[in-house]
């Protein structure tokens, strides 16, 4: 456009000449001097300083020309009129190059206003972003406003694991083969961080496309190492809550474990001391107790185990179809020292659907729904097993117990880790058995819950059929 | 077998081995103990022994690897102990020869038993073998293809007959359900033990005299399962 400016400013200066024509007769040749310095002046504000000096030499010339006598000659006569022209041309220069200044501060005080912004709105975007995928995203659209290259890439890598993270626009285009016109480092506390490559369709960047750039640079490499120490914060706090547990097991499990021992120690002890000829009967009781000790630790030393399994997120399921029947049994079998007190009512019909479930699993989520009941209700009451198809793709099981009812809020919380609805001193347990509970059972796709009974407590789960994995044998005639 | 039944124990805990030395030699067993499994493997090799009772986790070799090389040049009977959480080593080590498994902790009464069934079974493997086998009320006669109880005849399917002739075959031994469906319906049914559910219920529906209670075909479990011989 500069054509178009260099024109309008030969049109300012016509048109001047033109409307002073008139006037030459009454005004001396100083007075035209000062009205030529208006369109000069107006000339540079509004259109720039070339145009300016453009104007500045044009009116110079018409001045001379027209007014300065002798007329349409550019030759000068008098002293004054000479005084005139000079301080014309001097005063008219220096307009210009002080209205082209301002002009010049102005632009650069509004690009640097622009810069401000985009770098204001790009840390806006990033704030609180942590993930490096989001950042590489954010920061080549921005990129991509400011300098329209006709292809850019953005390569950020990512901590600890030497990750790289890519982002390219145009999206799904391969960048082009050529290098690119710019490439600019992130350059991060620790080193570099990664690239962003641009192809531009002209020549390099402006000046102030490279400044902004590299601000920009400098604002991911600020990103990634706040989404850095985010991480480090994050793993730092499930450490610390990790550890917390620990020391919570650490400090059940040592009770838990003693006791039994302590049982164990005191019967053999006994037994061995030789001084006391122990009658058959006590006798007897004493190796039930130390037998019934080392079952109780084992089953402890189970839990322990499938705790940590669950939280290492380990204990996934092998599942195999099984019959839930058989499941119930074996648990029975393995549980008599410790249901010796209660009477059992088993309602699971050897005809139930067969079960895709872990058999080493669901037995052990029986187990401690059964020591669990055993624990908290009287001995001589009932505890009752019952299952039963509730659709064509569940298994309902249910283990009830006449143990005294449960506060509402006890209900929703009895399968956290180490919850414990009595004092820990009352009732023997470490407060894993029926969260293990409910990890493997959701770890089957199912359901576990507690509620209250008029007569007790009731647990119970769902287990999913899946039917649809199922080929049944074809039938056969004796 | 001598008057004195030979057992070799590979297991590297000392206080297992005291224990299991004591007892069975109480019990009138001959003990040789072995804490590493290459050292099992050249005592077993350089005095054949009666059984085997054998650890899965040893310093050097993997028990089921020394199970594997037993089984290359000798058929004696092999009891693994393992501890619960390792269900696939001890599945993987009945598919790999051995004849049966405890889990540690276990009762020393369940420890005898399952050495007088291996014992037993061994006996018989070497002379001519038992066509008839008897449990209970039920008798099987597997060259006659007939099963009776109460003298009554029970009327099996093939399929039937062929899954309770293999597991009675091998009475007081654990068959793993792999070994059992590859065995019975073919190496591609290895994997559906949903077949395996669907006969062992209809099995005990027709043999045993309380199905809910099996005493003749119990489950092992996660494991397969165990057919009961009168001793």
């Amino acid at each position: 456009m500069p054509v178009v400016r260099m024109a309008l400013a030969i049109v300012a200066v016509a048109a001047s000449s033109a409307l002073l024509f008139p006037l030459r007769p009454y005004i001396d040749t100083a007075a035209v001097a000062l009205l030529y310095l208006l369109p000069v002046g107006l000339v540079t504000a509004g259109l720039g300083q070339g145009p300016g000096i453009v104007a500045a030499v044009l009116s110079f010339l018409a001045f001379n020309y027209v007014f300065v006598p002798p007329y349409y000659s550019l030759r000068v006569l008098h002293a004054d009129n000479v005084v005139a022209l000079v301080v014309f041309l001097v005063v008219a220069v220096v307009t210009n190059q002080l209205v082209g200044r301002t002009r010049r501060s102005l632009e650069l005080a509004t690009e640097r206003e622009r810069e401000a912004t985009w770098l204001y709105e790009l840390s806006a975007a990033l704030m609180g972003v942590t993930d490096p995928e989001a950042i590489a995203q954010i920061v080549s659209h921005q990129v991509q406003t400011i300098c329209q290259p006709t292809s850019l890439e953005l390569q950020l890598r990512v901590d600890p694991d030497g990750r790289v993270v890519r982002a390219a626009l145009p999206a799904r285009v391969a960048p082009p083969a050529g290098r690119p016109s710019v490439s600019i480092p992130v350059q991060g506390t620790r080193g570099l961080l990664g690239e962003i490559a641009l192809w531009m369709p002209g020549g390099p960047l402006s000046s102030s496309q490279g400044r902004l750039l590299g601000a920009i640079a400098g604002q991911v490499a600020l990103a990634l190492d706040r989404a850095r120490l985010a991480q480090a914060e994050s793993r730092a706090r499930v450490l610390e809550q990790s550890d917390a547990l620990k020391s919570a097991l650490l400090s059940s499990v040592s009770h838990e474990l003693r006791t039994p021992l302590a049982t164990i120690k005191a019967s053999v002890t006994s037994l061995s001391a030789g001084d006391v000829d122990w009658e058959t009967d006590a006798r007897r009781d004493l190796l039930d107790a130390i037998e019934e000790e080392a079952d109780h630790l084992n089953h402890l030393v189970g839990n322990l185990l499938d705790s940590s399994r669950l939280e290492a997120g380990s204990l996934t399921p092998e599942r195999s179809w099984n019959v839930l029947a058989e499941i119930v049994r074996a648990v029975l079998v393995r549980m008599r020292t410790t249901l010796r007190n209660h009477r059992l009512e088993v309602d699971v019909s050897e005809d139930l659907p067969l079960v895709p479930v872990d058999f080493i699993q669901i037995e052990q989520v029986f187990a401690n729904l059964l020591s669990n009941s055993a624990k908290y209700s009287p001995s001589g009451t009932t505890i009752w097993i019952r299952a039963r198809a509730t659709g064509p793709q569940e298994l309902l099981v249910e283990v009830e117990n006449q143990s005294p009812p449960l506060r509402d809020e006890d209900l929703g919380r009895i399968f956290d880790k180490f919850y414990r609805v009595t004092s820990a001193d009352t009732v023997t347990g470490t407060g894993l058995g029926l969260s293990i509970c409910k990890g493997i059972v959701e770890a089957h796709g199912g359901r576990i819950r507690a509620h209250n009974h008029p007569a007790g407590l009731v647990f119970s789960l769902t287990l999913p059929l899946l039917s649809g994995g199922l080929t049944l044998p074809p039938e056969e005639v004796a | 077998m001598s008057q004195q039944p030979h057992v070799l124990v590979i297991d590297d805990e000392p206080q297992i081995l005291r224990a299991v030395r004591t007892i069975l030699t109480a019990k009138q067993f001959r003990v040789t103990t072995a804490a590493r499994g290459e050292e099992g493997l050249t005592l077993a090799a350089a005095h054949v022994p009666d059984l085997i009772i054998l650890d899965l986790t040893l310093p050097d070799l993997d028990g089921i690897e020394v199970c594997a090389r037993l089984r290359e040049w000798t058929q004696v009977p092999i009891i693994v102990l393992s501890v619960r959480d390792t269900e696939k080593d001890k599945v993987a080590a009945l598919d790999r020869g051995a004849d049966d498994y405890l889990t540690k902790p276990f009762g020393i009464e369940e420890l005898l038993a399952r050495i007088r069934v291996a014992l037993r079974h061994s006996a018989q493997t070497k002379g001519t073998g038992q066509s008839v086998v008897r449990s209970g009320a039920l008798e099987i006669d597997l060259a006659e293809f007939r099963v009776t109880r109460n003298g009554v005849e029970v009327k099996l399917t093939a399929t039937e007959f062929k899954l309770l002739a293999h597991l009675a075959g091998h009475a007081g031994r654990v068959h793993t359900h792999h070994a059992i469906l590859t065995a019975v319906w073919g190496p591609e049914y290895a994997e559906h033990v949903e077949y395996l559910r669907v006969y062992m219920r209809q099995l005990r529906k027709k043999l045993e005299s309380d199905p809910d209670h099996p005493e003749i075909l119990t489950t092992e479990p996660g494991i397969g399962y165990r057919f009961i011989a009168d001793s």
